[in-house]
């Protein structure tokens, strides 16, 4: 379905949508972040990158599994907590993002599916907005199989025109949110489409990072385990997680049991990330750690990234958004380093 | 009718001293508000930060630390370095809004039952108008 | 102010001579214009040895990786590591001297001063040139910083663009060094606590509420602790595996370790985290506000710090970085140390 929303118009399509729990980015004093929309009129859809994206939406970074208690006569009772989501939309995703969630999904529908993320998973609408201009210096996202204007993973993608938006959706869920405000919006004409296709066409070439022939590095990979490289590019890397923790496709994480305050007999199984660039996160409880240094956790985040989930699921676990290049605090550039791996030996 | 409030105090008390103090309040059957939960330690000094904040994030309404006056600590000079790390913490917990109230640190001896009884007392007076301590509490 | 040619020329002398291993420096990125830390192992690799206003990194860090490291190493190079360092960090090098981390041989100080100014926030940099593309930032002799971008070379006035800590520096150069570029400079600032003053007015129950909303926003990445030169224990109370653990622990004592703080992000365990920095910090903070600018999610955890170096003053006179001979704060006492809040 492919309509035409007029920019006016935007607040009242969400008013409309007041049956849905609705995320949007909204501006900080320094940064954008995505919340929940509770004034329609409010929203904005200029947004640099947020510092999170979705995932800590769908994925979020703690989710209780069940609560337990030791009830009288000494049985364990264990209770599932109140189903807290409801359908979900969230509004002005970036396609890097969407891309980042596309990930997600092939990891938690493995062998294994994943009941806690997809649940939550398919309760989610997400509502893109192509990049008509990068919203990060570091954007690279056509270097890694995606583009500005990509439709993966969306159900609708937005593409900002002159006064209004080129409105297309790709599911049924999609067809849902347009038809609930069927009246506000309209049936595109011919230059509304070539509008569309040339800001389409002029977003790829304002994008100013790109990494030349990266599909070379997933097989250069393969024989670099112990190459002297990962010590030299992880010198000034000071282990923290936001590289990993801002990544809208890290996925890793762990399951602990919180103890509640008032007693030890109660608590609550949680699900938390967990981040392999913290040096505890392969300790061994026999105190070995087979990753114990700098270069040796670097080399994790490049060879997951670029070679296991290449291997694995055919794609590259990096979506280009550029999170990690702009927060490191020491300026660690994920695009140098896969550029040096590329030309490695040469 | 409702209910009065009453506070949970964890109160650290240095073996040497306030302990003691606090045995001989209970030996001389002197009365006094049973709120507190005693943790006996070998010195004042020997309290970090960590335990007082895990006090709170366990639940605790009121925190008090107590040990020996300055110059008659059995080890010399650990109620010195506790006056200054409390000193510091509690300037900490008053900067993030914590209620300056629910942390106390008292000079209790052996001798003093009496002194113990009245500390108690007094911290539960101004505990209690305060109400329950969430703001650190764990689930809070 | 300092010639970047001179730094250049003392750095090339002693690691051409073999006096120092490699030094710890910085260049500029591959893209954008602040600069980054940087390893020089060769002498002709230090053509890319850079000195401007973006160099805002604490590259005393560093150190506690090369002491790692050497514990590692059966018969390591004792030669010391040549390190950049301003105002600020060379504290922190006093603090590490004092703690007995590293010894005076163990390092060779390049000390440079930050004259007038100091270093730019980008935040603060980003909100003045917003969208404008800038390559350089560099210092001038008097207070302002000289800013290129595509459209030219404009003059700022440093108030506007550089960091709140450096307005209430005190130490604009090097208080240990084996060789200082660009001078003394002596600063006296009207009020070097200033920044604390508004938060300190505020009610209780407004303070809470800023905190509060402050630290729920932390996800813990530890960044703060990351990339502080203080935070240098082998075990720290947050990390899941808090404590040493050898072959023969038995199981038993792992499963009895107490575990301080959970890994959820909640408000309450992110509180725990921080004030135990903070009070880990206490007297060992130079100010170098590494840790708020390293936060990806903009929490003010500078305030902490500065609060209790304002208390460490004030409450037993004591200053950080300064002194090497002297006991650390809370491994020291005086007689007349304040008891008033004691019952």
């Amino acid at each position: 379905m492919e309509k035409i929303l007029t920019k006016k118009a935007l607040p009242q399509w969400l008013i409309k949508l007041n049956a849905y729990q609705i995320y949007a980015p909204v501006k900080k004093e320094n940064h954008w972040s995505y919340e929940a929309l509770d004034k329609p009129e409010s929203i904005r859809l200029d947004h640099l990158n947020t510092i999170q994206s979705p995932k800590m939406i769908i994925f979020p970074q703690r989710e209780v599994f069940f609560e337990f208690h030791n009830a009288e006569g000494n049985t364990l009772v264990m209770k599932e907590p109140a189903s807290e989501s409801s359908a979900t939309v969230i509004f002005g995703v970036r396609p890097c993002d969407a891309a980042g969630v596309t990930h997600q999904d092939k990891v938690f529908d493995g062998h294994f599916k994943d009941l806690y993320y997809w649940k939550r998973r398919n309760q989610t609408i997400l509502v893109g907005l192509a990049c008509n201009t990068p919203p990060s210096p570091h954007c690279f996202c056509l270097s890694v199989g995606g583009s500005p204007h990509s439709t993966a993973g969306f159900d609708i993608l937005m593409t900002e025109l002159e006064d209004s938006y080129y409105v297309e959706s790709f599911s049924k869920k999609g067809d849902t949110l347009i038809s609930l405000a069927g009246d506000i919006f309209s049936t595109p004409k011919e230059n509304d489409k070539k509008d569309k296709e040339k800001a389409h066409s002029d977003s790829e070439k304002k994008l100013k990072r790109h990494i030349k022939d990266l599909e070379t590095v997933p097989p250069k990979l393969k024989d670099m385990f112990d190459s002297p490289l990962w010590e030299e590019e992880s010198l000034s890397c000071i282990q923290c997680g936001i590289c990993t923790y801002l990544c809208p496709t890290c996925h890793c994480f762990d399951i602990n049991d919180e103890k509640d305050s008032s007693s030890p007999l109660s608590g609550k199984r949680v699900r938390t990330w967990d981040n392999c660039q913290f040096p505890d996160f392969t300790m061994h409880s026999s105190g070995h750690n087979p990753r114990p240094d700098r270069a040796s956790r670097l080399r994790q985040r490049i060879m997951h990234k670029f070679n296991y989930f290449v291997t694995n699921y055919k794609a590259y676990q990096c979506t280009g958004c550029g999170r990690c290049i702009d927060k490191c605090p020491v300026g660690i550039d994920i695009i140098e380093v896969l550029e040096k791996v590329r030309d490695y030996g040469k | 009718m409702t209910e009065e409030f009453e506070p949970k105090i964890v109160a650290f008390l240095c073996k040497w001293c306030s302990s003691a103090g606090s045995d001989l309040a209970g030996v001389s059957r002197m009365e006094y508000p049973s709120n507190v939960i005693p943790i006996q330690v070998l010195c004042s000094g020997s309290v970090s930060p960590l335990y007082i904040l895990s006090a709170f994030n366990k639940g605790a309404d009121g925190v008090l630390v107590s040990g020996c006056h300055p110059g008659d600590c059995h080890y010399i000079k650990g109620n010195y370095y506790s006056r200054r790390r409390i000193a510091l913490l509690k300037e900490l917990l008053n900067f993030i809004g914590l209620e300056p109230e629910r942390f106390k640190m008292s000079w209790v001896s052996a001798a003093e039952g009496t002194k113990y009884t009245e500390v108690i007392k007094e911290f539960v007076d101004e505990l209690k108008p305060l109400g329950a301590q969430t703001k650190l509490r764990r689930n809070g | 102010m300092v010639a970047l040619e001179d730094l250049k020329q003392e750095a090339k002398n002693v690691l051409e001579g073999g006096t120092v291993k490699y030094i710890i420096g910085y260049k500029k990125p591959a893209v954008g214009f602040m600069a980054v830390p940087a390893f020089f192992h060769k002498p002709e690799d230090l053509d890319a040895l850079v000195w401007d206003p973006t160099c805002v990194h604490n590259l005393v860090l560093f150190l506690k990786d090369e002491k790692k490291k050497k514990l590692g190493q059966k018969e390591p190079d004792e030669r010391p590591v040549g390190i950049v360092v301003k105002g600020c960090d060379s504290r922190a090098v006093n603090v590490l001297l004092q703690e007995n981390y590293i010894d005076r041989e163990n390092v060779y100080i390049l000390g440079v001063s930050c004259g007038k100014t100091g270093m730019v926030d980008l935040k603060k940099v980003r909100k003045y040139f917003k969208g404008k593309i800038i390559s350089q930032i560099d210092f001038n002799e008097n207070e302002s910083f000289t800013v290129t971008t595509t459209e030219g070379k404009v003059e700022v006035p440093a108030a506007d663009i550089f960091a709140v800590r450096c307005t209430e520096c005190i130490t604009a150069s090097p208080v240990i060094h084996d060789v200082l570029l660009g001078g003394d400079s002596v600063r006296t600032p009207e009020n070097p606590f200033g920044s604390l003053e508004e938060m300190e007015s505020k009610s209780q129950g407004q303070k809470w509420d800023f905190w509060q909303e402050q630290l729920t926003k932390c996800i813990r990445c530890y960044a703060c602790r990351s990339i502080c030169p203080m935070c240098y224990c082998d075990e720290c109370v947050v990390d899941t595996i808090n404590f040493a653990v050898y072959p023969d622990t038995p199981a038993e004592e792992k499963a009895q370790k107490i575990k301080w703080v959970e890994k959820s992000p909640t408000t309450s365990e992110n509180f725990i985290y921080h004030m135990v920095r903070a009070i880990h910090l206490a007297g060992r903070c130079v100010d170098c506000a590494e840790c708020e600018r390293a936060c990806p999610m903009d929490i003010p955890l500078r305030f902490l710090n500065k609060k209790l170096e304002k208390e460490s003053k004030k409450l037993f006179d004591y200053d950080v970085g300064y002194d090497t001979e002297i006991p650390s704060l809370i491994s020291s006492f005086r007689d007349e140390d304040p008891e008033d809040f004691i019952r």
